[in-house]
């Protein structure tokens, strides 16, 4: 059974011969992965933290240009994620834009988050002093990693076909986490304001 | 059959990670000790991770070692008494510094009360310290009778010193909360020089210590400043 739900390929018939399943691919997927995760965790904890701020126009601080970026990564997200159910026929919705759109959206998501990502790791670094803040280091760390092991996934249509609805759960949960751990954090300290 | 796109994302992201690191690399100019046109919003970066690695020290606050231990001098020069602390401010008056000796352990806090401030840790020993910030800053100095004179390196700028030893309730105090850290130095003419440090990087001068009162009100909790001994990872 292939990993990708046979309307989203774009250019192949709605039925897909079936291609073997292997699991050599599925583990180098999981092993890059890992490694991403761990070495943006390894350098955010030996990297002497900053502190510098992110100065973003129009915003009163830079945490708060991070929970608003954040913030617009989400509503991406979430049209990603029902785009997704779409694809997987959960929702009865047909159309040629579905797959496009799940890309697109998942693609202005991380690239909204890279940002905030950079200036989290740079600035701020690998931090336990509260179980909030531990919580989103080890979310950041694990998010970029099972992002990148989906991307891998994604080039082949040789994994079993749990894999894929996994990781993209994984990146979406992990995203949410954050999201909760800072974002939602913020606005509620500090009033939903810029 | 093998799909490119992902792998293009992936290569965007890449891109995109290495754009806005070279930004925030770019963006951590040398720091100046003073200056109205600093940019930065909190110039003495390193303290941050540096404080939030260690536990708080959980010790009461014990009495430092009295002057008279210093006076007895090795034939190679002075040594340090087992407990110390020193602080005072630098040959320039622009900034304070106090250093917290245990055994071969120091600690270190350089802070003008406004908008420089160091966590800096290091060994003493034969009358030397050495002493080093994450981000690379250092304090080195010698011992002579009961005070002790060097040099603190904040990226290209250099400040001299000569400070005494600290007897309580001057000192160096320390305090963590949710989300900022504290360090205040307390001089021996009883003024306080110290700097609140919040995790998202902005920095105000710290709130008052009285020395009769245990804690001190931050954000609205209420929180028990530690001395620093100078054996704490910082």
């Amino acid at each position: 059974m292939s990993a990708i739900p046979a309307s989203s390929t774009e250019g192949t018939p709605a039925s897909i011969p079936d291609t073997p399943v292997r699991t050599g691919p599925l583990l180098v997927a999981f092993g890059v992965g890992s490694a991403v995760a761990i070495g943006l965790g390894v350098y955010g904890r030996l990297h002497g933290a900053t502190g510098q701020a992110l100065n973003l126009a129009g915003f009163s601080s830079g945490i708060a240009a991070k929970a608003w970026l954040t913030t617009a990564a989400f509503v991406f997200a979430l049209v990603q994620i029902f785009t997704a159910t779409i694809l997987y026929g959960r929702i009865k919705i047909s159309g040629a834009w579905v797959a496009p759109v799940h890309r697109w959206s998942g693609r202005i998501a991380v690239a909204l988050l890279v940002p905030v990502a950079v200036h989290c790791l740079y600035a701020l670094g690998f931090q336990g002093y509260s179980g909030r803040v531990l919580l989103h280091s080890i979310l950041g760390c694990f998010f970029f990693g099972a992002f990148v092991a989906k991307m891998l996934i994604l080039t082949r249509d040789d994994s079993p076909g749990w894999a894929l609805p996994a990781v993209g759960g994984a990146v979406f949960s992990a995203f949410v986490a954050l999201w909760m751990t800072a974002a939602l954090w913020f606005f509620a300290t500090n009033g939903v304001t810029t | 059959m093998t799909h490119r796109s992902p792998l293009v994302t992936l290569a965007g992201l890449v891109v995109a990670f290495a754009i806005f690191f070279g930004i925030n690399l770019a963006n951590s100019a040398p720091r100046q000790a003073t200056g109205p046109g600093y940019s930065s919003a909190s110039p003495s970066a390193s303290s941050q991770s540096n404080q939030t690695e260690s536990p708080s020290t959980t010790q009461q606050v014990t009495p430092t070692a009295s002057p008279s231990e210093t006076a007895t001098a090795e034939p190679e020069g002075d040594q340090f008494p087992e407990k110390v602390v020193y602080a005072g401010r630098t040959d320039d008056d622009s900034t304070a510094i106090a250093v917290a000796v245990l055994g071969d352990r120091a600690a270190a806090y350089v802070c003008d009360g406004r908008n420089v401030e160091s966590w800096m840790r290091g060994s003493a020993g034969d009358g030397e310290l050495n002493l080093r910030a994450k981000n690379g800053d250092t304090v080195e100095a010698k011992l002579e009778g009961s005070t002790i004179d060097g040099t603190i390196e904040l990226g290209d700028e250099k400040l001299d010193f000569t400070i005494d030893e600290a007897k309580r309730p001057a000192g160096l105090y320390r305090v963590r909360g949710s989300g900022y850290t504290i360090g205040w130095i307390v001089l021996p003419d009883g003024s306080q020089v110290g700097i609140e440090a919040r995790d998202d990087g902005t920095s105000t001068a710290a709130p008052k210590l009285d020395p009769d009162q245990p804690d001190v009100e931050v954000n609205g909790e209420s929180v028990t400043p530690k001395p620093v001994e100078g054996d704490e990872d910082i």
